[in-house]
């Protein structure tokens, strides 16, 4: 077995075993099942009666039809006076009194509550004064019904045909929100897989540096090959806990609730390309191996292992930016902030795959991205290393910048 | 030969850490490197493990350089200690020798003798961290040689241990020198170094002040430690011709001769009509040749 082989399977089996990495991966399944169930679980502990609204039509519309009851709200409509429901509003046998009347041929309407409504109820009911106020407004100008439902029900056919051959085929509505969705996610997976990952490389090496058993390791093995086996080790333990959740997820959605959940993956996974699943994984796999190699280069300059969350903040503060920036994209995926960050190689891998998702880009902007990345992450691997070989043995004081100092000034 | 540094200088842009080291080691001979916090003895270490390369001069193991060579053949203990502190005793031992190339079963027999030897049965599942730093420090000492290393360097091996461990330690270095392993060590304990090197290098701020066997050492010296245990006045000694100091150490006068020579004339001296239960004529022993080379009047 070679020297390689021996370190990557030491630290495998040490950060599999490791109570911390058992930990973060229930917690990781824990909260999939949670998020899946939400709607579930919620009921169990949350009791939600309907909202009580009474409803006073002062027009000569019907609104009964418009304003249905569900199972979030009832709503009523009582002859009595204003001041009678007011006061079942002070004593919550009513939620909210919503008065519609007509004003210069348009509706009016007040909703009066004594404790504030839930912004969702509040959205709901205003949606449905809303449709309430079109119909008003098409009975206003005389029309048959027919006429008013076709106005009403009327809904473009849009398609879309892009003239330039050079920018690819456009997609679909359909096809670019799946690309939002998936690519979503995998801004999310990159993101936490980033945060815990980079903070378990340089940890590691941290600790071995500051419990001096890299002196001992070095004697027989070189800082390239300790390098390497740190890099390969960590990968393949994020990608142990990739495959455990994804498993478990696949699980999930594929064997409960009598598989309702995989037709919606399915019906988002048929709008994707296989282009765009090769972008993806190769986008989550770089980003994942420049942050490891930035990890171990940062877990080699400090003394101690206490100093490691120092220095990993320079690069946890970049993920977060292309974190929220990635964020930012679900509003509108075509800013030019978006465009910025989807080319530099440490924020790439979670904007660059919203992009190619979610909007219409030439076929060459998410190459030229790839290969900006792999070619960081080939710079950053030889940078690494070599400073790796310098840094690794030498111990110092101060910031991350006064560490970087004192390693070349005692090495060069 | 084995072992060969020849006009070794390391220098860090304007701070030289090791200035024309010149020694060498024979086959299965202990030899001890010496000097203050500071004098690059583990910066020595360093450049002989390929840990650091020299700026000048040449490191050559049985005439090959030493970056050449096979280095599971090396074994080194740091100065300070460092071990896995969440791997058990016994898995740490398999990791390193496996590391240096051990297959399993002789590493289980190797890990048996050792652990036995340095009476660490009841500790071998235990996690490194729970150890005393003691035990620690055994642990780490059985690691840095479980692959039966050709040379092995040791950096303050002792420090930390109490008597008895220092015994076990002492023991464990002899049967490696029986065994044939050249050894390199460091150590401030003078005694330790006398007792077991035949050959040492004393540094001081990168500089060698002498290379060589520990017995020419002492003769540059001569016979020039006196004790005597005697009812004369400790006035009259100090006035006797050759005397340079006298110490009161109990009830002995301890006194530092100009010369060997003036050893007979003061028995001679003494003995006129006085009694003396002691007089005993030594050389100086390595802790005072090495506070005189490195200390204060070597300045």
């Amino acid at each position: 077995m070679s020297k390689l082989s021996i370190l990557v399977k030491q630290l495998y089996k040490e950060k599999v075993r490791g109570k911390s990495f058992i930990l973060m991966t229930l917690l990781y399944l824990a909260i999939i099942t949670v998020v899946m169930y939400w709607s579930d679980i919620k009921a169990l502990f949350v009791n939600d009666e309907a909202l009580q609204i009474a409803l006073v039509n002062e027009t000569p519309v019907e609104l009964e039809p418009i304003f249905a009851s569900n199972d979030d709200i009832t709503f009523s409509y009582p002859t009595e006076s204003k001041e009678n429901l007011y006061k079942q509003l002070e004593d919550e046998k009513l939620d909210a009194v919503v008065i519609v009347s007509d004003e210069n041929e348009s509706i009016k309407a007040e909703i009066a509550t004594y404790t504030p409504l839930k912004l969702n109820d509040q959205s709901t009911i205003s949606s449905l004064i809303q449709y309430a106020g079109s119909i008003y407004g098409i009975q206003q100008l005389n029309l048959t019904a027919e006429e008013a439902e076709k106005i009403l029900n009327s809904e473009p056919i849009i398609t879309t045909t892009n003239i330039n051959e050079e920018s690819g085929n456009a997609k679909s509505e359909d096809q670019k929100q799946s690309g939002l969705w998936v690519s979503y996610g995998v801004g999310i997976v990159i993101y936490f897989f980033v945060m815990s990952f980079l903070s378990i490389i340089t940890t590691d090496v941290a600790s071995e540096k500051g419990s001096r058993a890299l002196e001992m390791l070095l004697v027989s093995v070189k800082p390239g090959t300790h390098f390497q086996s740190k890099i390969l080790g960590t990968m393949l333990v994020a990608l142990t806990q990739f495959g455990v959740i994804f498993g478990f997820l696949f699980v999930l959605l594929r064997f409960t609730d009598g598989g309702s959940k995989w037709e919606i993956v399915q019906s988002i996974l048929s709008d994707i390309s296989y282009s765009y699943v090769f972008y993806v994984l190769a986008f989550l796999l770089l980003t994942v191996v420049l942050y490891l190699i930035i990890g171990a280069l940062f877990g080699s300059l400090v003394s101690k292992v206490e100093e490691a969350s120092q220095v990993m903040m320079p690069a946890m503060m970049i993920t977060l930016i292309g974190f929220y920036v990635m964020i930012s994209g679900i509003g509108n995926p075509d800013t030019i902030l978006i465009k910025i960050f989807s080319y530099i190689p440490l924020t790439s891998g979670m904007v660059m795959p919203m992009r190619i998702g979610a909007t219409d880009i030439s076929t060459i902007e998410p190459i030229i991205s790839l290969v900006l990345l792999i070619v960081t992450c080939i710079a950053a691997y030889i940078l690494s290393l070599s400073f790796y070989k310098r840094s690794v043995l030498t111990y110092s004081t101060g910031g991350i910048i006064e560490k970087i100092k004192t390693v070349l000034k005692v090495t060069t | 030969m084995t072992l060969a540094l020849k006009h070794v200088v390391k220098k860090y842009k304007d701070f030289t850490a090791v200035n024309d080291l010149n020694f060498t080691i024979g086959k299965g001979e202990i030899f001890g490197l010496i000097g203050q916090n500071g004098a690059g003895k583990t910066t020595t270490f360093r450049m002989i493990l390929d840990l650091q390369e020299q700026t000048a001069g040449s490191i050559t193991w049985d005439g090959s350089p030493i970056n050449k060579i096979n280095r599971d053949w090396l074994g080194y203990l740091p100065e300070e200690r460092g071990i896995f502190p969440q791997m058990k005793v016994e898995d740490q031992l398999i990791f390193f020798g496996k590391l240096r190339g051990m297959n399993r079963d002789k590493l289980k027999k190797e890990i048996d003798f050792w652990i036995q030897r340095f009476e660490l049965e009841e500790k071998r599942n235990e996690k490194a961290e729970t150890l005393s730093k003691g035990n620690q420090q055994k642990v780490q000492l059985i690691a840095s040689f479980i692959h039966k290393p050709k040379f092995l360097i040791l950096d303050e091996p002792f420090s930390g241990l109490d008597p008895v461990n220092r015994d076990l330690l002492k023991n464990a270095i002899l049967l490696l020198k029986e065994r044939g392993v050249t050894i390199l060590f460091s150590s401030h304990q003078m005694d330790n170094v006398e007792e077991l090197c035949d050959h040492l290098c004393i540094l001081k701020r990168g500089v060698s002040l002498f290379s060589g066997s520990l017995l020419d050492l002492k003769k540059q010296y001569g016979k020039t430690k006196l004790t005597i245990r005697t009812t004369v006045p400790k006035e009259e000694i100090e006035k006797m011709a050759g005397v340079k100091d006298v110490k009161v150490v109990r009830d002995e006068y301890v006194l530092t001769l100009m010369d060997e020579s003036f050893a007979k004339p003061i028995f001679e001296l003494i003995s006129n009509g006085q009694y003396i239960e002691k007089f005993s004529l030594d050389y100086l022993s390595l802790d005072e040749i090495f506070k005189d080379k490195v200390g204060g009047n070597n300045e």
